[in-house]
């Protein structure tokens, strides 16, 4: 059990459902990340799948409690952490990296998977950040369909400080810009698998969440969990798109509460 | 071979809202014929040089292929973001 303090709340959900990602800054031992950086500083060699046996405190990162909070609130208690994780190291001079999806298509409601991406020193813009499209991730496109797309509207540099943990839909587009600056760029993905379908919401749910009336003056500003699943549109898409969104959404909101839609 | 002040095709993708040339654009790739040249996404503020392919035009860019209208359509499942116009201008590089 871990306790309600650090579970998300139905904003945050309904937010991550729009949105595709959500960020944390968790509280962690002093030294922590600084200890993590040097001896990735230090390797010559990629280790894969072996990286937390090599540094092996990156899992007092997996285990802290803002981090478990965010993996019970959205793949479920009884979550499992993937045996694939994967150093990105950017080096000085390597240029920007095409928008993908990971893996091939096959979308779905359920929010099965999660990807962790952890920046053990502060990002800056000039260092090759991550890039993430808002909005993007219930979108079934090839990735060899996006190399045309180089800005897209909307799209958000992971220039983060030194410790942060975004977690990602699985699907949504990223990629990187280049790195520009004179120093390595370290992120550590990991990934995060449900391993049991949602019977209750596993985060601080309020069973009236959902009831606010319809606010067509805050729209995309809304402020309460219907309101944001129903006006969001970070990527400023077409009514045509914006409406097979708020499905999607509203699919995937009532799996996590335990209550499959009829359709 | 001597390329100086050959007329070269300056390319430019634009995925727009809508298939019209009026919508906002959501999605921008500028390619210039140099040797070398790489696109870049941006690692901060992103300045658009267009807010519609209509903007484009007036800037005298020429519109050398549609948006196909005409590709598997879903009313439930989302593909890619925008439709996509692609753009030249022939101009002599140095």
């Amino acid at each position: 059990m871990i306790s309600a303090e650090y579970l998300l709340n139905d904003v945050d959900v309904a937010r991550f459902l729009v949105n595709g990602y959500h960020v944390v800054e968790p509280d962690l031992p002093a030294g922590l990340n600084e200890r993590i950086a040097d001896r990735l500083d230090a390797l010559t060699a990629n280790p894969g799948d072996a990286i937390t046996e090599t540094v092996p405190e990156l899992w007092q990162v997996l285990e802290h409690p803002q981090v478990r909070g965010v993996l019970i609130s959205l793949l479920g208690e009884d979550y499992s952490v993937n045996s694939h994780r994967h150093w990105h190291c950017k080096l000085p001079g390597s240029g920007f990296m095409q928008w993908h999806q990971d893996s091939t298509n096959d979308r779905g409601t359920q929010i099965d998977r999660l990807l962790g991406l952890y920046y053990p020193h502060t990002i800056t813009a000039d260092m090759g950040p991550t890039v993430i499209v808002p909005g993007t991730q219930f979108r079934n496109a090839p990735t060899d369909r996006m190399a045309t797309y180089t800005n897209i509207r909307g799209q958000v540099p992971l220039a983060v400080a030194a410790g942060t943990v975004a977690f990602t839909h699985y699907d949504l587009w990223h990629g990187t810009a280049s790195n520009s600056s004179s120093v390595k760029r370290h992120m550590i993905k990991f990934l995060f698998n449900r391993t049991s379908e949602n019977s209750v919401p596993t985060w601080n749910h309020d069973p009236d969440a959902l009831n606010r009336p319809r606010d067509w003056n805050a729209r995309d500003k809304a402020e309460d969990a219907g309101n944001i699943l129903s006006f969001g549109n970070p990527l400023g898409v077409s009514q045509s798109d914006h409406y097979k969104e708020r499905t999607i959404r509203r699919a995937c909101w009532d799996e996590l509460i335990g209550q499959k839609s009829a359709s | 071979m001597d390329t100086d002040n050959q007329t070269r095709q300056r390319l430019l993708y634009l995925h727009a809202r809508t298939p019209s040339v009026f919508s906002e654009i959501l999605g921008y790739t500028l390619i210039e014929p140099v040797k070398g040249f790489q696109v870049e996404i941006s690692g901060g503020e992103f300045a658009w040089p267009y807010q519609t392919v209509h903007d484009a035009l007036v800037e005298g860019w020429q519109i050398v292929q549609f948006p196909h209208l005409q590709s598997p359509f879903s009313d439930t499942d989302l593909d890619v973001v925008g439709y996509e116009f692609i753009l030249q201008k022939l101009e002599a590089i140095s």
